[in-house]
């Protein structure tokens, strides 16, 4: 449907009977008049979701740093409950979301979504009264301390504390807080209700990405779709299909939709390796092989004994739903859902504490049960055990109603959510689409949430037996079970409020682009909860998310006032020239002034394989060989462990546009994500977990990764020689640091171990220059080119410590048009990289050759050989893609690195 | 069950008294409701991102919305 | 249960009900009069007697409209001169839209104004947008619902088999 622009000019057909010859003309100054008529702010309407169109979103969640509490020395022998400083880093995710959509032959819909997020900080494991001091201030290794000068002891950034709590229960069972010795040298105690805390634990970044489609069929009062898709995470894996139609009644005004859905889940979570000794996961052992969750126990030789939890889950989603129109300014629709769900329902990744009081362990003179007394209470965590099934119900009912003065929408919702595990839920949403003036759309947003909790959540449990403090007691568990058969401390099952407000802004550019920015403040507090009875405020949270789109209609990008043949004379594909190599950037130019250009790019990187040294291979016993001493392969440290494989992919999006026929301007938003995996250096045995080294090394037997937004490009190019055969550019553009460089890894053993290896960082963190020289040739189905790259630093170093070496490319390249349709490339490339200046001023681990600055960089020659696709004519006419395989020929590197095994590139232009 | 048994009720119920209602807005006449910002999902791709993130720290899985209304073109 | 039943027979019927009278084929087409955008005069379809008369209902807010426009400039260019007479009827209820609309997508053809909706509910216009295909003798010929660029072949046949009948 085409975005309707503001105009104020009248055209009859009346008009263009009498007076105009058939083929209607604009003439330019009725297009001046019409383009000034454009800028005059009348009310616009929003854009119309369009048949053809590719949209690419990218958001930004991060939520409030936890209020964690403790048990706290205040004096000699005496303690008080205190929050304490939180150095967890609060959960932040990074997502983008690329979709294309099209309308192929008038009647098949086929839609494509790929989207990746990755996730860091820290969430909350188990809950305990604050006063058990669950949440420890303790000492770290290395130079790492952070210290509170109130609190008198160092606290770092930890993993979850689970043992040696001191748990002291009243008659009632009620927490009571251990105040240690009073002035006089008595045991004093605090009585009275106490908060609650989390027990915090960190991650270190993780990707999930995930790719679907749909593809649908529509007659004229009916249509049925298909689809399916994949996600897929480190720990989890699901594999969905899914089905759907809908059917149109009384001309359109009665609509019934009908969607079924299956989920296929396989969970593969690593336990927390430092809990490991602490957390039981007795339950999950007695199982034995059963898709409801089992234990798999191995030894890696970096990282030591290591325990994954796996399971299945399946999942059935059904929904029904029928929207009526009311009248001519208002509709609604009212839905039921049904979704039944069985197998691995638990979150491998919470605990929950288990007091076991001893009977024998109450005082009567201090009125308390402790530790100091009999038996004591055995404090061990177990993971959550969950039902088997779930069934859930959801009701929903919405109401769109035009309000006619302000040309609004006001959007209303409201669902009624309930399951077997006993949680009711309600949310109410409002919305309220305003268009504005100069193509712009504000629809502020408002929503409520309120749930109660499940049957079986209990932040904490106590049992009035003994325990043994043993994770793996067989007979403490038994004991737990019969009493408690399903338990969970997780927050999302809690009961609680959520109230959140936002807004969303669009603004609808000429020629079918179309920006979306949405912000919402979320707040989830206890007291919230509809009626009351909600979770202490110490579960509280608020979050913040950030995001923005573009979408492009390609139905009407293009269009424009040429439709009718005067003025600017629009253009596609024959103007693209001779295809170019896919991983080829800044050889593209727009030859016409007002013209557009947006594009996407995704390259994929992989090494694996051999180390090299220099153009050599080279054994681990050589790498190792300076071990006893300060080895220079590793930072002046010793090594231990190297690369075994590290893949990038990279996502580019472009917008190119020509103010003048010689010059464009582009610029070039990235997202990255990297993982890395790494291996024992033969001969090395890892040190101990209880040396910072260790730790560090013990934690690098896991799969690292980073994923985030990249840094952007900014770039002009300035047409310097252009005839019909020969064509040169020059580029000239910086790089703007906004990847991170400080991505830390997790604490490890309770070891703060600093930032994540140089390679894993998403950006250089400086200011760089960028320039290209591009020369282009052409004659009929041929065509060649050269360029020259250069990447110049312009600081001396980023905000952690270094900068990445200079880099100087140069790539020459032919190309052949076999088809109308299609073209190939071959070139060759050179490219030198120095090595890394200066080093981290952070902490920082190094245990391997990757952590050496000196290792970085070096002299390449490569092999690229590419496709490129044109779609000549149609309704998608004007996009072209291109692929391009680059195969290494020779690494000669810098120091010691993993040799590459080549590069994907994948390439994606539309020219208006 | 019986919950489950009631709301279907009270689903179809809405549904035949909503055909009943019907050919009140003639096929020309539905100007006001083709205008986009009548769609029942005004913002798919943020109703998606968001509903991602409450999705991870809420209990209740929410629904999709389905099509409807708008201008009723063939 | 026998309530169940009884609201899944309600529901029948109604879907019976909905198909109600529209103009069809083998009709006279019908006398509404519908005004010229240039001099807000009336003519009605009956004064066409004699040519091939395609009438297409549309309005700004639809957008397969958007995509029948050029290919009814199409049949306008090649077909005129053979006795074709397309006249677009717009039905929206405010003229300034489908001004807008005709700013972006011209049109070389007639288009008339229905702002009363008087013609559309004389035709008993039963979708957006609604194409008749009316003979020499004023008999409606062909009611198509919808447009699709792929079925604009099956018209453009029909208006030539119109077009070569005899008056």
């Amino acid at each position: 449907m085409p975005a309707n622009t503001a105009s104020g000019y009248m055209k009859g057909a009346g008009a263009a009977e009498v007076n105009r010859p058939a083929a209607t003309r604009i003439s330019p100054a009725l297009q001046a008049l019409t383009a000034a008529a454009l800028l005059l702010p009348g009310l616009t309407e929003p854009a119309r979701a369009a048949d053809d169109e590719a949209s690419i979103q990218y958001g930004h969640y991060e939520e409030s740093p936890r209020d964690v509490y403790s048990r706290v020395p205040t004096s000699e022998f005496g303690f008080d409950l205190k929050k304490i400083p939180n150095n967890f880093a609060p959960i932040t995710v990074d997502s983008i979301h690329v979709q294309g959509k099209t309308l192929l032959r008038d009647r098949w819909r086929f839609t494509a979504n790929y989207s990746e997020d990755t996730w860091s900080g820290a969430t909350p494991v188990a809950t305990a009264p604050a006063g058990f001091g669950g949440n420890k201030a303790y000492g770290g290794g290395g130079s790492v301390k952070h210290t509170d000068p109130s609190l008198g002891d160092t606290i770092t950034g930890a993993t979850p504390y689970i043992q040696s709590l001191t748990p002291v229960f009243d008659q009632n069972f009620n927490p009571v807080l251990d105040k240690g010795l009073d002035a006089d040298f008595n045991q004093a105690y605090g009585f009275g209700s106490q908060p609650l805390t989390h027990t915090m634990t960190m991650a270190s970044p993780e990707t999930r990405k995930q790719g679907d489609f749909k593809l649908g069929y529509e007659w004229d009062e009916a249509a049925v779709d298909v689809g399916g898709g994949l996600s897929l995470e480190n720990d989890y894996e699901s594999r969905f299909v899914n089905w759907g139609g809908r059917l149109d009644f009384n001309s359109k005004q009665t609509t019934l939709n009908f969607s079924q859905s299956y989920t296929n889940s396989t969970v593969s979570a690593l336990l927390d390796h430092d809990s490991l000794p602490y957390l039981g996961a007795i339950g999950y052992e007695l199982n034995g092989k059963d898709d409801n969750g089992y234990i798999e126990r191995f030894s890696d030789r970096l990282s030591g004994g290591n325990a994954i939890l796996h399971g299945k889950r399946e999942d059935i989603a059904t929904n029904l739903s029928v929207t009526q129109v009311l009248s001519k300014s208002a509709l609604a629709e009212a839905g039921v859902g049904y979704t039944h769900s069985s197998g691995f329902m638990e979150n491998p990744y919470k605990a929950t504490y288990a007091f076991f009081v001893a009977p024998d362990s109450f005082d009567a003179t201090t009125g308390v049960y402790s530790n100091l007394t009999g038996s004591g209470i055995a404090t061990t965590a177990f993971t959550e055990q969950r039902p088997n099934k779930r069934n859930q119900v959801n009701l929903n009912l919405r109401y769109v109603q035009h309000i006619a003065p302000l040309d609004a929408a006001m959007n209303l919702k409201y669902n009624y959510f309930f399951d077997d595990w006993g949680i009711n839920a309600h949310t109410f949403e409002g919305k309220w689409v305003q268009p504005l003036p100069w193509g712009l759309t504000v629809t502020p947003t408002i929503r409520y949430y309120s749930q109660s909790a499940a049957d079986f959540y209990h932040p904490y449990l106590v049992l009035k037996t003994a325990g043994s403090g043993d994770a793996n007691n067989v007979a403490a568990y038994r004991a737990l079970i019969q009493q408690y058969p399903n338990f969970s401390s997780d927050h999302r099952l809690s009961a609680y409020g959520a109230l959140s407000g936002g807004v969303i802004v669009n603004k609808q550019f000429a020629r079918g682009l179309n920006l979306e920015m949405g912000f919402e403040y979320y707040s989830h507090q206890g007291g919230l909860r509809l009626g009351g009875g909600g979770e202490g405020g110490y579960a509280d949270f608020s979050a913040y998310s950030a995001n923005a789109a573009l979408k492009v209609d390609l139905d009407t990008l293009g269009r424009g006032l040429a439709e009718s043949g005067g003025g600017h004379h629009h253009h596609h594909h024959h103007q693209h020239g001779p295809a170019q190599p896919a991983g080829l950037m800044f050889g593209h130019m727009l030859n016409m002034a007002d013209d557009w250009m947006i594009g996407y790019q995704y390259m994929y990187g992989k090494q694996a394989g051999n180390l090299l040294q220099g153009a050599q291979p080279v054994a681990d016993s050589a790498i190792i060989s300076n071990n006893a001493v300060h080895n220079p392969n590793c930072a002046n440290e010793q090594c231990f462990a190297a690369p075994s494989d590290m893949t990038m992919h990279m996502h580019m999006f472009m917008v190119m546009y020509a103010p003048t026929d010689w010059l464009n301007l582009m610029l070039m938003p990235t997202f990255m994500d990297m993982s890395m995996n790494m291996r024992q250096l033969d001969g090395t045995t890892t040190p101990s977990n209880t040396t910072l080294v260790g730790a560090a090394t013990t934690h690098a037997g896991h799969e690292h990764q980073t994923g985030g937004i990249g840094d952007t490009n900014i770039s002009a190019l300035v047409k310097l020689y252009d005839d019909k055969l020969h064509h040169l550019h020059l580029g000239l553009g910086v790089s703007a640091p906004t990847g991170d460089v400080d991505i830390h890894l997790r604490p490890s053993h309770t070891y703060e171990i600093g930032l994540i290896h140089y390679g894993m960082q998403l950006g250089s963190g400086t200011w760089d220059f960028t320039p290209t020289l591009t020369y282009t040739g052409h004659l009929d189905d041929w065509g060649w080119g050269a360029q020259i790259q250069g990447v110049k630093r312009l600081q001396d170093h980023n905000e952690s410590g270094y900068r990445l070496g200079d880099m100087l490319q140069a790539t020459a390249w032919g190309s052949y048009r076999f088809l109308d349709w299609l073209g190939g490339t071959v070139r060759g490339i050179y490219t030198t990289q120095d090595s890394l200046h200066g080093a981290y001023d952070r902490p920082h681990v190094p245990i391997g050759t990757m952590d050496t600055p000196a290792n970085h960089g070096g002299k390449y020659w490569d092999i690229g050989m590419g496709l490129n696709v044109t779609i000549p004519g149609g309704s998608l006419a004007g996009n072209s893609f291109g692929v391009e395989w680059i195969q290494p020929l020779r690494d000669d590197v810098n120091g010691i690195q993993l040799e590459r095994e080549g590069a994907l590139s994948a390439q994606w232009n539309y020219m208006f | 069950m019986i919950m489950f048994k009631r709301a279907v009720s009270a689903v179809s119920m809405a549904l035949a008294l909503q055909l009943l209602g019907g050919c009140a807005v003639a096929p020309w006449e539905r100007g006001t409701l083709a205008k986009p910002q009548m769609a029942l999902e005004p913002n798919p791709l943020q109703t998606e991102l968001r509903g991602h993130a409450y999705g991870a720290r809420e209990a209740a899985t929410g629904s999709s919305s389905g099509s409807g209304g708008g201008c009723g073109c063939y | 249960m026998s309530l169940f039943k009884l609201r899944f027979a309600m529901l029948l019927i109604v879907l019976g009900l909905t198909d109600a009278a529209a103009v069809d084929v083998g009709q006279a087409v019908p006398a509404c009069a519908i005004a010229s955008p240039a001099n807000n005069e009336k003519a009605d379809f009956r004064a066409a007697r004699g040519q091939v008369v395609y009438v297409d209902f549309w309005a700004s807010w639809c957008g397969p409209c958007a995509k029948s426009f050029p290919f009814m400039n199409r049949l306008h260019a090649g077909l005129a001169d053979k006795g074709l007479q397309i006249v677009a009827v717009n039905v929206d209820e405010n003229s300034a839209d489908a001004e807008r609309f005709l700013n972006s997508q011209p049109a070389t053809f007639k288009v008339a104004w229905d702002g009363e909706s008087e013609c559309a509910k004389l035709f008993d216009v039963q979708a957006m947008p609604s194409t008749y295909l009316i003979d020499r003798k004023g008999v409606v010929r062909y009611v198509h619902l919808g447009f699709r660029e792929s079925e604009a072949v099956q018209l453009e046949e029909q208006v030539k088999q119109l077009l070569d009948e005899s008056p």
